[in-house]
């Protein structure tokens, strides 16, 4: 009992400190060089990410299957979902928008 | 001599008389001729280019209507790029089942139909609306509406979106991303992951999750969250159920905590802990709280477009409370694996499945066995035939084994 509280305090306090790690340090490069962070999607280098994720859950889905404006939606939800960078949803979805 | 020169003369100039009055009229005569072929080819000309002009003047445009058409033009391209500077957008997707169920002591019936839309909107690049209900018909023909998840996303940055409201438990892997029938490779969830069982299924709080590359090549990704935590009921002197639907209250004042971290350190190849703790008071008895502990583990493997491999082990304990008319603590575990290969370039797919969950009640135990063939029509149109070998408490439904038949349609 007590160890298994004191693995998941453990556990909690890894995943906590890395993630406000992550955001002190997103939120510092953004305003510092935020022209880095924001740049535009890469057609290539969506494409190699696409092939990578999107087959991690679920059949890959065909970028025909919707137009460019519904796919800004849905990859901006399969961001959340699958745990994707900003840059990664923008170079998807660039390369999405190429293939239809 | 003076006689016949003079005739001479009088018949020269005689001759020359004639000649000079004869020669011209016969040039006039041909210039006559050919000045009216000329002519009769001057007018079919003409007659050609009247019939051209009229022509031309009925298939081309004016300037009018060369301008009004340029105008039409400038209008269609601006509607058709306007989805590009657009603020919003709008999308709605979802996954619909309908399902046959064949058990060793039950008789077959058409037990499974469902169907669960989803709404994208988008304001910019900041934040998403996302919100999924699941509409199924139940045993009685009642039709039962649930709201699986609603949450207003908000995209910090590009590592980070605050997602707030009731969303799938971050737990694991299955409940979040594999749970619907499209993408779910068997015809039904594990042993454990379903209502009331071991896994989490949501939770209504905020949560903070993103990603970040890892590595060379590597990638990461986390969850961490805070909400109202589950509803711990009672049966008499044990605990019956970890109720996780996600709550819109908070009846014992404790909030649970918990997060889940997941690493891809080459692609395709994903490893996740989880973890979630607080404290609980069970209904009735919110003031005698008792812990509660959730653990997980994940891991998921591609290779090439043929292999998937996955499997995942979740555990929920409540602890004890010597004070409380249930005072023992109660632990739901379970774990699954699960290999798919799909026989590219045909639509078939093989998958198969072991699982296994333990409660602490003895008629929910079951382990179970799977085997089933896919066929896709498409990526998101699947017809599935399964059979599932269960072994639980003797003459309980956990130990029927089952056929199973499902075609869902995820759009």
């Amino acid at each position: 009992m007590k160890n298994h509280k004191i693995f998941g305090l453990g556990i909690f306090s890894v995943v906590s400190y890395m993630a406000i790690a992550v955001v002190v340090q997103a939120m510092q490069v953004s305003t510092v060089v935020a022209s880095e962070t924001e740049r535009a999607g890469d057609i290539g280098r969506g494409a190699g990410l696409w092939s990578q994720n999107c087959a991690r859950c679920h059949n890959m889905r065909d970028p025909k299957e919707f137009r460019d404006d519904l796919w800004k939606p849905i990859v901006t939800h399969m961001r959340i979902r699958a745990g994707l960078t900003g840059q990664d949803t923008r170079d998807i979805l660039v390369f999405l928008q190429a293939s239809n | 001599m003076k006689a016949i020169a003079s005739r001479r003369r009088i018949f020269a100039v005689t001759i020359l008389t004639v000649t000079a009055l004869t020669i011209p009229a016969m040039v006039s005569a041909d210039d006559i001729t050919q000045l009216k072929s000329e002519l009769e080819t001057l007018k079919k000309q003409v007659n050609e280019l009247k019939k051209l002009l009229i022509t031309q003047q009925k298939t081309v445009a004016s300037k009018a209507e060369v301008d009004s058409v340029k105008q039409e033009v400038r209008e269609v391209a601006k509607r058709s790029g306007e989805w590009k500077i657009a603020d919003s957008a709008v999308h709605l997707a979802g996954y619909g089942a309908v399902g046959y169920t064949d058990g060793e002591n039950s008789d077959g019936a058409f037990n499974l139909v469902t169907f669960n839309p989803i709404f994208h909107y988008q304001y910019k690049d900041l934040f998403l609306l996302e919100a999924e209900l699941e509409l199924e018909v139940g045993e009685d023909g009642e039709t039962e509406v649930a709201l699986e998840y609603a949450t207003i996303d908000w995209l910090i940055n590009d590592y980070a979106v605050l997602v707030a409201g009731k969303f799938l438990s971050p737990l694991g892997q299955f409940r979040q991303n594999l749970h619907p029938t499209w993408i779910n490779k068997f015809a039904s969830a594990p042993p454990g992951f379903g209502h009331d069982q071991a896994a989490p299924l949501a939770e209504v709080g905020a949560q903070l999750r993103g990603g970040f590359p890892f590595m060379k090549q590597g990638r990461a990704n986390y969850a961490v969250y805070v909400g109202n935590g589950p509803l711990i009921e009672l049966d008499g002197d044990e605990i019956e159920a970890v109720e996780t639907e996600g709550l819109a209250s908070n009846a014992d004042g404790e909030l649970i905590w918990g997060g889940r971290f997941g690493i891809l350190p080459v692609p395709m190849l994903e490893f996740g802990i989880s973890a979630a703790f607080g404290d609980v008071g069970p209904e009735g008895e919110e003031n005698l709280l008792r812990s509660y502990r959730t653990y997980g583990v994940d891991a998921a493997y591609q290779i090439g477009s043929e292999w998937d491999f996955r499997g995942e082990y979740i555990s929920q304990r409540v602890g004890s409370n010597t004070t409380s008319a249930a005072p023992e603590s109660a632990t739901f575990r379970t774990w699954y694996v699960q290999g798919a290969y799909k026989f590219l370039p045909t639509k078939w797919e093989l998958v198969a499945r072991y699982g296994d969950y333990d409660s602490p009640h003895a008629s929910q135990n079951q382990e179970q066995w799977g085997i089933g063939v896919n066929y896709l029509f498409a990526s998101n149109a699947i017809a599935k035939i399964g059979f599932e070998s269960n072994d639980g408490l003797r003459g309980e439904t956990t130990d029927d084994d089952r056929f199973l038949l499902q075609l869902t349609y995820g759009f």
